[in-house]
């Protein structure tokens, strides 16, 4: 997230509030002290932690949504130690839920969305085809990497973009960058899970 | 010619290259664009020789100009005059300047002024909200009357035709927050009406809401509003309201509708509405 901070920021400066990829950046970075900090709490817990981090240190819009899917899907793992692919999509599909719940975004709206609802399809898709939950995550980013950049041509519909005029055509949404970097981490750690 | 008017009365004609011409800015002026000949003539149903002529007189304005490379055309630099001429003549605007500053130093809080235009409120001044972090300059931009602390101040105090349009004017989400719904929107507003202040609560942007009182000029009629607008966190703390900041609002309204010539200021309630 760090490396990726000025990217976002350029890219939210054109479009937005200038300041998501700060945001981003110390609300993740505020997640992971706090991380290095806790004894064995399972997965679930430590989401629904982290969810909280985000909410009250990550500011803007990001941090309320990201902040509320994490605690959804953490919600929805319970306590378990390990759990499953049909586990995580089921955290994965709770976590959008609260995405839109919260900002009431559809696809096409230029938005978190644009990249979540293709990746968590993708992630469906490969399961049941019988992939296993890594491979799954690998088809998810992909997916979510499109639909950010399907972003790009589209008029904002939701958020301060969408009452500033047009000049969210031609840029790629934050949120929906921020949030293909965030399947690619999940990728990643069920990479290392093999 | 002369064509009825929805309230009845005869509509001037309107001179058609003037109207062509006004459309083709309109439509430069709508997305990031650059057009070709072509391309403006299909999207306004136009002869392209007419399309061509239109744009060669606007350019020898410098109201539109030709990009060098691409031959396609824009918005050119005589816009940005006529835009800050628009500002700086805008009565509420410039009486709002110093009103503007001093609540967002006050409040510590970015600060907003707007009109109703359509069913949207035009931003026509904004200051920064004073800590120095990065911001997006929001003159100019068009926020949906009924998500925005600003839109419900004015409505409130509209006369009644005009409210109830607003309220019949489709009334989209911008959040899970937004209210979409013209009989409990029409209910907040009467409570607007009597508080003489507007608040909006994650209804625009999550994470962010606004407080915002009516201006008035010296016909009592709302002209506008003043809020200012931040983290929910900070406006709306633990669920209640900052009183610190909705006293600040009234009073900063209250001294800029003097300005604006009005008398003195009432709260309105409903048994105050013809």
């Amino acid at each position: 997230m760090a490396a990726n901070r000025d990217f976002l920021t350029q890219l939210d400066a054109a479009i937005g509030d200038a300041d998501h990829g700060v945001n981003m950046d110390r609300g993740f970075s505020a997640a992971v002290i706090d991380l290095d900090a806790t004894t064995d709490l399972p997965p679930g817990e430590l989401l629904i932690r982290v969810g909280g981090t985000l909410i009250y240190r990550v500011g803007g819009a990001a941090g309320p949504l990201y902040g509320t899917c994490l605690r959804r899907a953490g919600e929805s793992l319970g306590d378990a130690q390990v759990f499953d692919g049909e586990a995580l999509l089921t955290a994965l599909r709770v976590g959008l839920g609260g995405i839109q719940k919260l900002g009431a975004a559809e696809e096409g709206d230029k938005t978190i969305v644009d990249a979540y609802a293709p990746a968590l399809t993708a992630f469906e898709r490969e399961l049941r085809a019988g992939g296993d939950a890594a491979i799954a995550a690998r088809k998810a980013v992909e997916a979510a990497r499109d639909g950010m950049r399907a972003t790009v041509p589209m008029q904002a519909r939701k958020g301060r973009a969408s009452y500033l005029g047009p000049r969210s055509v031609g840029h790629q949404d934050p949120g929906a960058t921020s949030t293909a970097s965030l399947f690619a981490a999940l990728a990643g750690a069920l990479d290392g899970e093999r | 010619m002369s064509l009825a008017t929805p309230d009845g009365g005869p509509r001037r004609a309107t001179i058609q290259s003037v109207e062509r011409a006004a459309r083709i800015l309109k439509l430069l002026g709508a997305g990031s664009w650059r057009l070709g000949v072509t391309e403006v003539a299909e999207r306004l149903g136009l002869a392209k020789g007419t399309a061509y002529g239109l744009l060669r007189t606007l350019e020898a304005q410098e109201l539109v100009e030709q990009d060098p490379e691409t031959g396609k055309y824009r918005l050119g630099p005589a816009m940005l005059q006529l835009g800050n001429a628009f500002l700086d003549n805008h009565e509420l605007r410039a009486r709002s300047l110093l009103w503007a500053d001093s609540l967002a130093s006050r409040g510590a809080e970015a600060v907003r002024v707007g009109v109703l235009h359509g069913s949207n409120v035009l931003i026509v001044h904004h200051v920064f909200r004073p800590d120095n972090s990065v911001q997006i300059l929001e003159v100019g931009a068009s926020i949906p009357w009924h998500a925005c602390a600003l839109g419900k101040a004015i409505a409130a105090y509209l006369p009644d035709a005009q409210r109830r349009s607003l309220l019949d004017s489709g009334l989209v989400p911008l959040t899970g927050r937004t209210v979409t719904d013209p009989a409990t929107l029409e209910e907040s507003l009467a409570t607007v009406a009597t508080a003489g202040v507007a608040l909006e609560d994650q209804e625009a942007i999550v994470g962010e809401a606004e407080i915002a009182a009516p201006v008035f000029d010296d016909m009592g009629h709302s002209v506008g509003a003043i809020g200012v607008v931040g983290p929910v966190e900070r406006l709306v703390p633990d669920g209640r309201v900052s009183a610190t900041l909705l006293a600040a609002v009234r009073e900063t309204s209250r001294g800029l509708s003097r300005d604006m010539g009005a008398g003195r200021v009432r709260s309105r309630g409903p048994a105050a509405r013809p």
